[in-house]
């Protein structure tokens, strides 16, 4: 139950953050505050855009998904749902590996650090750590 | 009996653990609502309050008239005005996206005239370099071209790209066919900062605060607008524009009239 709503509450910063930064692309928000990196200089890059869709569009998606099976798996009747908890480590786990493709993109190829970029890598690996261990415990439990 | 007894007492007990529960998962809603109400707030001001200060500009010492660039007939029935920035992204992805539909749907077809002004922020190193580009190219009949070409390419040649824009444009210069010669004197004498700077003046007297600002028929709307948005503020300024033809053009937007 904790670990879930730890989990919901994560979501909610990475929506916060994906928010921002997809309003920035789509042209809502003029300026990023970005008092470290080069926040401009990556999200108007070739890379900030995947499929037609900014990638800060793709994250929110992301985060949106996690925050709906924290929520779903946070309530009385599956916060023992092993599946959820295999669903949410696959969600955080693929994150992480795209959020450290991109981290990857930032620093070899556009040569720039976006900071709001990198606080929602690092929020991914937080976010897998909790998933892994919600799974661990649920794995351990004894069978009801 | 007893069974009944201790069976009763469980059921009390879960039921009392259940209502605690219960509580402990409303309160963590209320939570969860007020950390995203906050962060929603904050969101929604960075979106109102652009990060920099409005230009002030001192007048050039030969005043130039602020007459933009202009697209289209200038005796349409709307008249637009884009104060944009060639460093800044927003303007960027209006112009790449946004701006083609403009142009074939809305200044083409003669619904609207489309001036496009300058407004360089102090904060975008190359922006004034690219702003020379441009009025250099509108020397030879092309500055729309060259427009598009830096608005397109922004990620070359901001100022995070490079310290050294001219060699860059050079480069939109031959593919674009204009004279390099001339367009390098031009380019190195600044020959058009006036003009750029009395774009950027009329700005400010307009209080134009974020780019891109679009000043459509009475009313000025800052921030990128999408096809629909732009063609809903032209129809409205249309409408007007029969009923009362004395237009100012000073206001700030809501939204445009139904």
């Amino acid at each position: 139950m904790r670990r879930r709503q730890a989990l919901a509450l994560l979501a909610v910063v990475g929506i916060l953050i994906a928010s921002y930064l997809t309003l920035y692309k789509v042209g809502v928000i003029g300026v990023l505050s970005c008092s470290v990196g080069s926040c401009e200089t990556v999200n108007t890059s070739k890379w900030s855009v995947l499929l037609g869709v900014p990638i800060a569009a793709w994250g929110l998606v992301a985060y949106v998904t996690l925050l709906v099976l924290a929520l779903v798996g946070g309530t009385e009747a599956r916060e023992e749902s092993v599946t959820i908890a295999r669903l949410l480590v696959a969600l955080a786990g693929w994150s992480v590996l795209f959020s450290a493709w991109l981290t990857y993109l930032e620093l070899f190829v556009i040569h720039a650090i976006c900071i709001w970029c990198v606080t929602s890598a690092l929020l991914w690996v937080v976010i897998l750590a909790v998933c892994i261990a919600d799974l661990r415990a649920l794995s351990r439990a004894p069978l009801r | 009996m007893a069974n009944k007894g201790v069976d009763g007492g469980r059921g009390r007990r879960s039921g009392v653990v259940s209502k605690q529960r219960g509580n402990s998962a409303q309160r963590f809603y209320v939570v969860l609502a007020l950390v995203a109400v906050a962060g929603a707030i904050l969101i929604v001001r960075a979106a109102r309050t652009p990060k920099f200060t409005p230009v002030v500009t001192t007048a050039p010492v030969t005043p130039a008239q602020a007459e933009g660039y202009l697209l289209g007939n200038p005796n349409a029935p709307v008249q637009v005005m884009e104060f944009a920035d060639f460093e800044c992204p927003a303007c960027g992805n209006f112009s790449v996206i946004t701006e083609p539909d403009v142009r074939a749907r809305i200044v083409n077809t003669g619904l609207a005239s489309y001036r496009f002004f300058d407004f360089p922020l102090p904060m975008h190193k190359n922006t004034m370099a690219a702003s020379n580009a441009a009025a250099c190219a509108a020397d030879q009949g092309k500055f729309w071209e060259m427009h598009d070409a830096l608005f397109r390419n922004q990620p070359e040649w901001n100022g995070e790209a490079t310290s050294e824009p001219k060699k860059i444009f050079l480069g939109y210069v031959k593919t674009l066919g204009l004279d390099t010669d001339a367009w390098e004197k031009c380019f190195d004498e600044q020959k058009h900062q006036n003009r750029i700077l009395a774009n950027q003046a009329e700005g400010s007297r307009r209080q134009v605060q974020s780019t891109p600002t679009f000043v459509i028929g009475t009313r000025m709307i800052p921030g990128a607008l999408n096809y629909d948005q732009f063609k809903a503020y032209v129809d409205s300024a249309s409408k007007e524009s029969r009923t009362a033809p004395v237009a100012h053009t000073d206001s700030i937007a809501k939204s445009p009239s139904k």
